[in-house]
Formats: structure tokens, C-alpha cells, sequence
């Protein structure tokens, strides 16, 4: 019976639930992944039902069809090239006009769809009732009434499915637009016959109307003269409408779907005051919001690493352990030194940070996430955040940042445009990461007090603040603008919840643990090698004449790529004490904490960047920060020796 | 009247008359904003209610088609509305 195989694709809105009506479909058989050349996610799954096998894909949450962000491009060019058997359309049943406005795309794609009319226990307490068999009916589509999150109606879901792909789905009758509308997609239809394009035609009659970018430059490619008649035509309907085309066409579309919402949906007054209207008084006001944002983070951090230290203490006494039976046995010649020093240490570091840090921090991340608090922050934060050319959102991958590079660099995906991802992830790799944090309090906090490493952290921030202003104007595009649903807030899924840690845990042990161990095995060979000093002196130059350090410090800073809190550590070692402050001055050890501070992101966050924009970005980024460092660096270091501060 | 969408104070209704991002066909500056607010139901003719607007010259989250969306306030600037009282 293996022969018999369903694709199907899960579309529809953000926070609607598709990410638990596939968790519940397919369960642990899942693959997380990006789309190739993308920052955008991919996840698959398969699963058997009534002797098929059921592959599917979850495609991203998007609102519409058109060009705006990669997501809902990557999303259309998947139902039209890999040609699903099924599409299942996630509709929230609580906002059905604005969902309704997407499946009716779905419905000019001409995707074979069903609906899972999701959330109807939400509709239900706000005084929403639908008539489930009329929007079948109006529609000419299947509809399914689920609640994902207590998994009632995906069995029913899954029948239907089987039904559907062995019955064949009846074509569904697409929406009309104004006949002034209707008669010129009728003339784009004649005009573009006989081209060939993967689009059916009158979409993409609609989509020239629109001035949907990709389509004008597939049309273009075949045949010119349609553009042209494509502009006379949408400006003719400007006219008529007093507004552009592409709005006059969203907008008879959501005319269509506030329609078909009317004529399914009763609304009761709420049978009681929504909580979440209460809860959100407060975490929207000017003075409470702050404050309960301010204690989240910080609870969040105090949490992670409280709990963290803990657990990586006993980890580092296992690994000890270990440690000594393996040199007991392999003995502590060459081949031992190389296997342990490079392989084996990568190892535990790896799951020294991912154990730790990396699982507790996401789990709290997707019950934040999940819960829709993370976008109450956003909102707060968004006037803040454009202070560095960004805008609201990006404070979540920032947010990340204090605690690990990585995971902030992939957490840049929910921005929106290419753009803002590179802005983002460009702004996320200054901010001092846990390990960075090691070394400016083990070194200038422990020794020069406090207050010097928080002019540290305040430098940082006024870093952050400059480059992502100037990375801004550099980077031409839109204005940077937020526009972001504001859900209800909810009881997250748990076992959504520990899935998303769960792969993410597995993300980042694929990016992080083959750098960290094949640069760990570098650096050991040229250390066996002997390599090491005479790079100190290749690099004295700048670490001595330019920022003023021992030249030591020329390998501290080769070994702090791969992990920066390495740089404390050896600096006990090299010198052979705790005691630091006797082989450094208070002014070489603020400056060395500056330089480690910014320069080059570690191993794992190139890697990460790497993945989510391409070597040669990743390689900007990280030129930029070493040459950035190192001038800034030298500078604090000239201002700071001619006051005489430090 | 006519008054930007930023000039409405928490309660109060409009009606969305025009949208000033973007201009003409194709590739104009702040054309992908202008389809972004379309798609997620900013349509001229469209009823919007202020719910709050986030302080320090933040975002202000407004109540359309049966939902709540937060703009920022640079894009709301530009979000003209006739006032219901």
C-alpha cells in the first residue's frame, strides 16, 4: 500500500493555528528546514491514514498572494509549480472576513482546496456562530470545523482529504469583479492567449492589473506589449475609482469576503468581556507595559542563566571526568591532544551551551511567542527601534542577541522584507551575546567595577543605535514600516511548544557544532604546530601599536572567534593566574573587552549568517565588525590614555 | 473632514478615504506599504477604530474588519480618514 502518496500544503493567515493542525497531523515525523536560497522556513511531515502515505508541507502564515514579502511569493510558486493534490487552507473562524480575503486568491490560483475552519471555540466566546454548510455551498469548496489545539476535526479533516483526492475536487466558481473590472481582465485574457506561463490566465490577467512585479516581468520576458496594455488599462480603472488599480481590485475582493462573512456568520454580543482586552490595557500602558516588559525580559535572563550556570557546572565536572579517563586511555601524546583538544571539546562546548542556555531559552521564546505577548512588546518598542532603522518587530531578535548570536540571526526571519532580514541580522550580531558578557564582567566588571562595564554595554547600545542607522541609509528601499495583527492572547500549545524548541535545538546544533569543531581542530593543529606565536607578532601591529595590548592578546583574539568567552579563560592560562589586573592595565583590559565586545561574530554566528544570507553578506558583516572594532578600539584607547581616566 | 488616521483620539471611528503611500503603477516608493495595508483590509471606504496608540510617538493599534492591527505611525500619518462623531 506504499505506493499510494498525498502532497498536501498547509496555507493561511499568521496566528491562525496551522502550525498546530500540522503538529497534530503529522507528529514527530517532521523535517525543519529553510527553502533553498531562502531565510524563509520550510517544514514537512508525513504521516499514514487509511493505508496512504500523507506528506505535508507547511507553508508559511501569510495574508495574500501578492509580492510583499518572500513568504507569500515562495508560497504561491509552491501550489503552482509543485502542484499539491491538496491544498488545506487554515481559516481562523474568529476573523472570517479577513481570512476569507486570502482563500478567495487561493480560489483564482485555481489550488484544490479544502477549509479548516479553524478556531471555532474562539469564534464561539466572542459571539461568532457559522454556518459552516453555507460557506461550503457559497463557496463550492469543502469545509471542515476544527479546534487544532484540543485536536477535535482533524480526523474529520483527514477524511476529507482521502475523499477529496480520490472523488476529484469540483472546480469552484472564482469571484466577479465590477463589470468596468470584468470586461478589461476579459481583454488581458484575449491579449495574453497562447502565451505560455505557469499561471492560469485569468490570474494572471488579475495580477497585470495589479502590478504584481513577478508577473510583469514573467509576462514581460514573452511578451512585452501586454505590459503596456496592462498600464492603460489599470490606469483607466484609476480613473473610474478615483484610486489605483491594485487597491480598487483588494478592495472588491474584500467587499466579496466581508459578503460571504455576513451572509455565514451571526454575531452575539461576547458572552462576557474578553480577558484579553483587560490584559492588554496593561501591557500596552505607557507606564505598566514598560514595567511588565522590563520584568519579563528580565526574569527571562535571570532564569536562563541561573539555571543555566547550574547545570553547565555539573556538565563541566562530567565532562572532567571524562576528560581524565580519556587521556588515562589514549594517553596525552599528539593524536590524543588533537582528538580531545579539537573533536571532543567542540563537542562539549556544543552541549555545554545547547543544554543549558539554548533549550530553556527557547522554550520560554515560543510560550511568549505563542501566548501573543511577544507582539505587545513589539508594539511598545517599535518607536524606539526606528531609531536604528528598524522597526518593532526586530526588538525580539535583539531581545535573543544578549543571549546567543545564532538563534537571534535565524530569529530575523519574522521581519518581513530581505532588507530588513540583513539590517536585523547585520544589528543582532554587535549586541553582546552571554559569552561576551563573560568576558566584560569577568575582566572589567570584576577588576575596574561595574560601572566601567556598563559604559561598556552603554557604548554597545550606542553602537547598535549608528551602525544600524548607517546600514539603514546604505541599504536603499521602503521606509520601514509596521504593520502587525495583534492576536488574542492565549494558553500556548505545550506540545507545539516543545516541538519548536525542539527543532530549533536541532537547527542550531546543525549550523554551531560542525564550525565550532572544525575551527576548535584548527586552532589546536596551528597551537601543536606552533603557528600561533608567530601570528601574534604578524598581528602586533594592531594589537600592540594600534590598541595598545600585549601581543599575547593576537591569539586571544584568533581563539575568540570560536567561542569569546575563550578569551577569559586563556588569559588566566597564559598568565597563570586569576589575578589579572597584575599583568594588565585597567586601560588594556577596557580595551580589550571593547574590542572583544564588537569584532567579528563567533564561529557559529558566521555560520548562522552564512545560512540565512550567503558567504559574501556573512562576510561583510563580519570584515565590517573586525575593522569596525579595531577602530574603535584604538580610538576609546588614544581618548582614554590622553585624559588619563583609566 | 479629512484628517489623518493620527489624529483620531482611543474610541473614535473613521472611514478610510484615501491612502497616500505609494503612487502609480508598478515600482513607485512605499507601493509594497500600500498593497500591505490593502491586503490586511485597509481599503478606501473601510471603518477603523483607535484602540490605542503605543506611547513616545509609537504605533497605534486600530479595530478593522473584526480584528486589531498595530501601523506605525509613519505609515498612519498617511492613512487619511473621514471622522465619525
Amino acid at each position: 500500500m506504499n505506493g499510494k502518496r498525498i502532497r498536501v500544503a498547509l496555507v493561511g493567515n499568521a496566528n491562525v493555528g496551522k502550525s498546530v493542525i500540522f503538529n497534530q497531523l503529522t507528529g514527530l515525523h517532521q523535517h525543519i528546514g529553510n527553502w533553498p536560497g531562502k531565510t524563509v522556513e520550510k517544514a514537512e511531515g508525513t504521516l499514514h491514514f487509511k493505508g496512504y502515505t500523507i506528506d505535508v508541507i507547511d507553508l508559511p502564515g501569510i495574508y495574500s498572494l501578492s509580492t510583499f514579502s518572500l513568504e507569500e511569493l515562495i508560497s504561491r510558486e509552491y501550489i503552482v509549480d509543485e502542484k499539491p493534490d491538496i491544498v488545506i487552507n487554515v481559516v481562523d473562524a474568529s476573523v472570517l472576513e479577513r481570512n476569507l480575503f486570502f482563500t478567495l486568491q487561493l480560489i483564482e490560483l485555481e489550488a484544490p482546496l479544502i477549509i479548516a475552519l479553524n478556531q471555532i471555540d474562539v469564534a464561539e466566546r466572542k459571539g461568532i456562530k457559522i454556518d459552516y454548510k453555507r460557506l461550503e455551498e457559497i463557496l463550492g469548496v469543502p469545509v471542515v470545523p476544527t479546534i487544532a489545539i484540543r485536536g477535535k476535526g482533524i480526523h474529520e479533516l483527514l477524511l476529507k482529504v482521502i475523499e477529496s483526492f480520490e472523488k476529484g475536487l469540483r472546480k469552484p466558481s472564482p469571484i466577479k469583479y465590477g463589470s468596468e473590472i470584468e470586461d478589461r481582465i476579459k481583454r488581458l485574457e484575449e491579449a495574453l492567449k497562447g502565451v505560455r506561463i505557469r499561471y492560469p490566465p485569468r490570474w494572471v490577467a488579475i495580477k497585470l492589473l495589479e502590478a504584481d512585479e513577478e508577473v510583469m516581468r514573467e509576462v514581460g520576458e514573452v511578451m512585452p506589449g501586454v505590459l503596456a496594455l496592462a498600464e492603460n488599462l489599470a490606469k483607466e480603472i484609476e480613473e473610474i475609482h478615483g484610486h489605483p488599480c491594485p487597491t480598487v481590485i483588494t478592495s472588491e475582493r474584500y467587499e466579496v469576503a466581508g459578503r460571504i462573512a455576513g451572509e455565514v456568520q451571526r454575531v452575539l454580543p461576547p458572552i462576557k468581556p474578553i480577558l484579553s482586552d483587560r490584559l492588554d490595557y496593561l501591557a500596552t500602558h505607557k507606564v505598566y507595559g514598560y514595567i511588565m516588559m522590563a520584568a519579563t525580559v528580565l526574569a527571562i535572563f535571570y532564569a536562563i542563566f541561573s539555571l543555566g550556570d547550574f547545570l553547565s557546572e555539573i556538565l563541566t565536572n562530567i565532562f572532567h571526568g571524562i576528560g581524565m579517563g580519556f587521556t588515562a586511555l589514549v594517553g596525552s601524546g599528539l593524536l590524543g591532544d588533537i582528538i580531545w583538544g579539537g573533536v571532543v571539546e567542540g563537542i562539549i562546548a556544543t552541549i555545554n551551551i545547547a543544554l543549558p542556555y539554548i533549550i530553556p531559552f527557547y522554550l520560554l521564546l515560543y510560550v511568549l511567542e505563542d501566548s501573543g505577548y511577544l507582539v505587545r512588546i513589539a508594539f511598545l518598542m517599535d518607536a524606539l527601534m526606528h531609531k536604528m532603522g528598524l522597526h518593532g518587530k526586530a526588538f525580539i531578535p535583539l531581545m535573543l542577541g544578549y543571549g546567543c548570536n545564532v538563534p537571534a540571526c535565524l530569529g530575523c526571519r519574522i521581519m518581513e522584507t530581505e532588507r530588513e532580514r540583513l539590517i536585523a541580522g547585520f544589528v543582532v550580531t554587535l549586541v553582546p551575546c552571554a559569552a561576551r558578557s563573560i568576558v566584560i564582567l569577568g575582566l572589567v566588571g570584576k577588576h575596574l567595577g561595574i560601572e566601567w562595564a556598563l559604559y561598556l554595554y552603554a557604548i554597545n547600545l550606542a553602537v547598535v543605535f549608528l551602525l544600524g542607522r548607517v546600514a539603514f541609509k546604505v541599504l536603499p528601499g521602503e521606509p520601514m514600516a509596521l504593520i502587525m495583527e495583534m492576536p488574542e492572547y492565549k494558553v500556548p500549545h505545550l506540545k507545539t511548544v516543545i516541538k519548536q524548541t525542539w527543532f530549533r535545538l536541532e537547527e542550531f546544533l546543525r549550523i554551531a557544532f560542525p564550525v565550532i569543531v572544525v575551527s576548535g581542530l584548527a586552532i589546536k593543529i596551528m597551537e601543536i604546530f606552533n603557528l600561533l606565536t608567530p601570528l601574534s607578532g604578524v598581528l602586533s601591529p594592531v594589537t600592540v601599536i594600534w590598541l595598545g595590548l600585549p601581543e599575547i592578546t593576537g591569539v586571544l583574539l584568533i581563539f575568540g572567534v570560536l567561542r569569546k568567552e575563550l578569551i577569559l579563560i586563556l588569559l588566566m592560562t597564559l598568565f597563570g593566574s586569576e589575578n589579572l589586573h597584575e599583568y594588565l592595565t585597567p586601560l588594556q583590559m577596557f580595551t580589550l573587552s571593547l574590542v572583544v565586545m564588537l569584532y567579528i561574530p563567533c564561529a557559529a554566528t558566521i555560520a548562522a549568517l552564512v545560512k540565512e544570507f550567503g558567504w559574501k553578506r556573512a562576510a561583510m558583516i563580519a570584515v565590517n565588525e573586525i575593522l569596525f572594532a579595531v577602530f574603535i578600539g584604538g580610538l576609546v584607547y588614544r581618548i582614554l590614555a590622553t585624559l588619563r581616566i583609566l | 473632514m479629512e484628517v489623518p488616521l493620527t489624529e483620531l483620539k482611543e474610541g473614535e471611528t473613521g472611514v478610510i478615504t484615501a491612502i497616500k503611500v505609494g503612487f502609480g503603477h508598478g515600482r513607485g516608493f512605499g507601493h509594497g506599504i500600500r498593497k500591505r495595508l490593502a491586503d490586511m483590509g485597509l481599503t478606501p471606504g473601510t471603518k477603523i477604530t483607535i484602540i490605542r496608540s503605543a506611547p513616545f510617538n509609537g504605533p497605534i493599534e486600530v479595530y478593522v474588519r473584526g480584528y486589531k492591527i498595530a501601523i506605525g505611525r509613519n505609515i498612519a500619518e498617511r492613512i487619511f480618514v473621514e471622522v465619525q462623531r
